[in-house]
């Protein structure tokens, strides 16, 4: 599957209901279904607030041999390498927590691996996933 | 919304939908319990509007209950170290 989204918060949705019907149409075990979904959104949103792109963005979806990879690409825009992210340290105590910059550290925590690919003022976040274990 | 303090949250709690949440919760003098029971989803965001919550009820010596989480729902509350944060009690398995 491979579908342009308009960058917007009105898009998570759509986003989504493609990944549903993606797992639907390739029998894919559902258990990570969720956690797929929100890695997508907490990268996604991130492509809005940073690198100044201002076009579509691109999500490709694929299953290889039980692994799920899932790719994010915005164009024209600069290089914002997310896992390059400082680490957040969960452990503070509530005075000390800001709400935001959790989004990247769940992708981490979720996913298996994730990879940032920057060419030609194109900038790709991967993400990989086993589902049959 | 329930009873006395009592919220309901149901449906995707994603980054489109936190205006909404937290605008209809700094409605409410002190929010005690928030019940997870038809909440399906929630993203980062959600989890900013909440703790930006129990930052105002912590304020007024108090704190507040999530029920009803799933296992799914926990484990990024865990993930964050928010389980440390908020009291969480777990929906019961099937």
């Amino acid at each position: 599957m491979e579908r342009s989204f308009k960058r917007s918060l009105a898009s998570l949705d759509e986003i989504s209901e493609a990944l549903q019907t993606f797992f639907a149409d390739n029998d894919a075990r559902t258990e990570h279904l969720e956690s797929v979904i929100l890695a997508v959104e907490e990268l996604f949103t991130n492509m809005l607030k940073y690198g100044g792109g201002t076009g579509d963005i691109v999500i490709a979806v694929a299953l290889d041999d039980g692994e799920l990879v899932v790719g994010l690409t915005d164009f024209d825009v600069d290089e914002f390498d997310v896992t390059q992210a400082p680490e957040v340290d969960v452990d503070r105590p509530l005075s000390e927590r800001q709400p935001g910059g959790l989004g990247i550290h769940l992708v981490k925590k979720l996913m298996d691996r994730i990879e940032y690919n920057y060419v030609e003022r194109r900038g790709t976040t991967k993400f990989f996933k086993r589902l049959n274990r | 919304m329930g009873g006395s303090g009592e919220v309901m949250l149901s449906g995707r709690l994603d980054a489109a939908q936190t205006a909404k949440l937290q605008e209809f919760l700094d409605r409410i003098a002190e929010p005690k319990v928030i019940d997870f029971k038809d909440l399906k989803y929630i993203s980062s965001a959600g989890l900013g509007v909440l703790l930006k919550t129990q930052k105002r009820v912590f304020e007024s010596s108090g704190t507040l209950k999530l029920t009803n989480v799933s296992k799914h729902i926990g484990d990024v509350f865990n993930y964050s170290g928010l389980d440390q944060i908020f009291d969480i009690e777990l929906v019961d398995a099937p």
